[in-house]
């Protein structure tokens, strides 16, 4: 195998995420060059042999993240030929499911079946009381939405059967995620703060279901920075960058801002499970995962907090200094869905 | 006279490119993606050709009604993002909810404003603040992040044409509509608003058969109801004779005879 090989062989597993297009207070941006320099990233990652970049959705909040993550990545799916286009993770219960399958076909048919489609139920309150969804059945609605959407790409529901639907992959690692996607048969991607045991235990619960055969994958908070000074100040930025996104999320019974403590425990799991470090270190972290059974990484590289200088020298970093250290690791895997 | 080229709707990314390529370089104004069985989601379309094409407005013809209006304004708004301000939204009414048209046409505009809103209808509410929803419930809402353009341009077309009218939106009228009567609607409304009549769109579907016959029914239109915007379905070909022949006739009130005598004289 030649050293280029193994680079195709490993960024062929890696994903760059999260694209969200976030103005935060911590790092103001103009809005319209945000979604072009989101494409001109993509191209780039596209260039450099990555296999996907992803989005995330959110809605009504001050940073104007992203509420249509497949219009982002149709953006990108114009700009680019080869590279997979994913949303980790699309939040399918607050969508009217025939719209969302009709978006989400044409995204499929336009790039020549490059979508990813990664779905999760969301989590704040008000972004489903907004449509007149009650949050307490977010389950419900996705299995509906699972139910809808491959209705409507086979043709029902009136509609025209324009793609076979995209690749689907189940978000999330509780036990209900898990056997939702075991029993449909869908790819997993977990979230970022598992360590490689809680990886495992997801493994066996999955393949306790016989017929499944998706890939899993997941989530991780990453950043290559040599210099442990500076790493340091990254993992701390980090830290405050996450605590406005998790200062959303419902702990112990009340919102996170309202229940300090929590917080802080939840932001510790967070910057604890991030790679921020040198490649090495880095390629360690990531080689743990893989070991525990992951076959694919979405690499959230893109954390708001970076300026697009900062994180595009970064994508060259990934490429760069991961296939080398990993492509050992990488090589058993065979070939992902 | 603007003119958007308007493709066989097809959800084929490099069909849909060479008619933007051709209506760039024919320099018409843009093209005119609408939703249909074959391209159910014509702004997936309009941002995948926002990247490959530059400067062209991408109006996009959506049924409206049926699904919730607050998330096709959050996909306006992010493809609005994605073209740097070059969308325009036609809205038709679904036919499974016309009666739910004019309220969701409200409900759509409020969204794209830049404020926090409040919205009270008889079928939609925003926010619901349902009691089952517990934490951080809102009594305001803002659709973020707003789109580029400082006041997205939302016309109405088929059945929504009163609707539109009233508010003193734009008009896609049908190729068949006839201009006298539409004169009539378009003075009724002016009457009725007054002053915030003025600006306000009036496009008619067209085709392309005969490019002189375009010319005389664009003059008319613009006669009979200041027509001022065309949407023509053709192909990648067509966008050159609407190009050369049919847009240097219709810009102004009228041409020099001698100007026009030089053009039959070119088309021997």
């Amino acid at each position: 195998m030649t050293a280029n090989d193994q680079t195709s062989a490993v960024l062929d597993r890696i994903g760059l995420g999260l694209w969200t297009m976030r103005s935060m207070a911590l790092g103001p941006r103009n809005r319209i060059a945000d979604y072009r320099a989101f494409s001109e990233d993509a191209l780039l990652a596209e260039r450099l042999g990555f296999r996907s970049i992803w989005t995330a959705e959110h809605r009504i909040w001050y940073d104007g993240w992203c509420p249509a993550p497949l219009h982002a990545l149709a953006m990108v799916a114009g700009a680019t030929t080869r590279l997979r286009l994913g949303t980790a993770v699309l939040l399918a219960s607050q969508h009217d499911p025939r719209w969302l399958a009709r978006s989400a076909a044409v995204l499929d048919r336009l790039s020549g079946g490059r979508l990813d489609l990664g779905i999760g139920l969301g989590h704040r309150d008000v972004e489903f009381d907004t449509f007149g969804l009650r949050r307490d059945r977010r389950g419900r609605r996705m299995d509906e939405a699972l139910e809808v959407m491959p209705a409507v790409w086979a043709g029902g529901h009136g509609d025209e059967p324009l793609s076979p639907g995209p690749q689907i992959w189940m978000g999330g690692m509780a036990p209900r995620a898990l056997e939702r996607a075991a029993v449909g048969g869908y790819n997993v991607l977990l979230p970022q703060t598992l360590r490689p045991d809680d990886i495992r235990r997801c493994l066996d619960t999955l393949h306790a279901h016989p017929g499944w055969q998706g890939t899993v994958g997941t989530m991780r908070d990453l950043w290559i920075e040599p210099d442990p000074a500076r790493a340091r100040e990254m993992r701390a930025a980090l830290k405050r960058g996450f605590t406005e996104e998790a200062g959303w999320w419902v702990l112990k019974g009340k919102p996170a801002w309202e229940a300090p403590e929590a917080l802080e425990r939840q932001m510790l799991r967070v910057t604890d499970s991030a790679l921020i470090g040198s490649a090495d270190e880095v390629a360690d972290g990531l080689r743990a995962l893989l070991e525990a059974g992951v076959e694919f990484l979405c690499l959230r590289i893109n954390l708001d907090i970076s300026t697009h200088a900062e994180l595009r020298e970064q994508v060259h970093r990934v490429a760069e200094d991961l296939p080398p250290r990993l492509a050992d690791a990488m090589a058993p895997l065979g070939v992902a869905g | 006279m603007r003119l958007l080229l308007e493709p066989e709707p097809v959800a084929d990314l490099d069909v849909l490119h060479a008619h933007a390529v051709a209506a760039h370089a024919s320099g018409l104004d843009g093209v005119m993606l609408r939703q249909a069985r074959s391209l159910p989601a014509p702004l997936i379309a309009a941002a995948a050709l926002a990247s490959r094409v530059g400067d062209l407005l991408l109006a996009v013809e959506v049924e409206l009604g049926e699904r919730h209006p607050f998330e096709l304004a959050e996909e306006v708004a992010v493809v609005d993002l994605a073209s740097a301000g070059r969308l325009i939204l036609v809205a038709r009414p679904a036919p499974t909810a016309q009666d739910d048209y004019a309220e969701a046409l409200d409900l759509l505009r409020t969204a794209l404003t830049a404020r926090p809103f409040r919205f009270e209808g008889t079928r939609w509410r925003v926010p619901a603040n349902l009691p089952e929803n517990e934490f951080g419930l809102e009594h305001e809402v803002r659709l973020m992040p707003p789109p580029a353009q400082v006041r997205l341009e939302v016309w109405g077309t088929g059945a929504g044409r009163e609707a539109a009218l009233q508010r003193g939106l734009g008009h896609l009228a049908d190729a068949d509509a006839d201009p006298i009567e539409l004169g009539g609607a378009h003075d009724r409304a002016a009457a009725a608003l007054g002053p915030a009549a003025i600006g306000a769109p009036r496009a008619r579907r067209e085709t392309l058969t005969d490019p002189d016959g375009l010319v005389h029914r664009l003059r008319d239109g613009r006669t009979a109801f200041g027509q001022d915007w065309a949407v023509v379905a053709g192909g990648p070909d067509d966008a050159v004779v609407l190009g050369t022949r049919v847009r240097p006739r219709v810009q102004l009130h009228r041409l020099n005879p001698a100007l026009e005598a030089l053009w039959e004289g070119e088309k021997e």
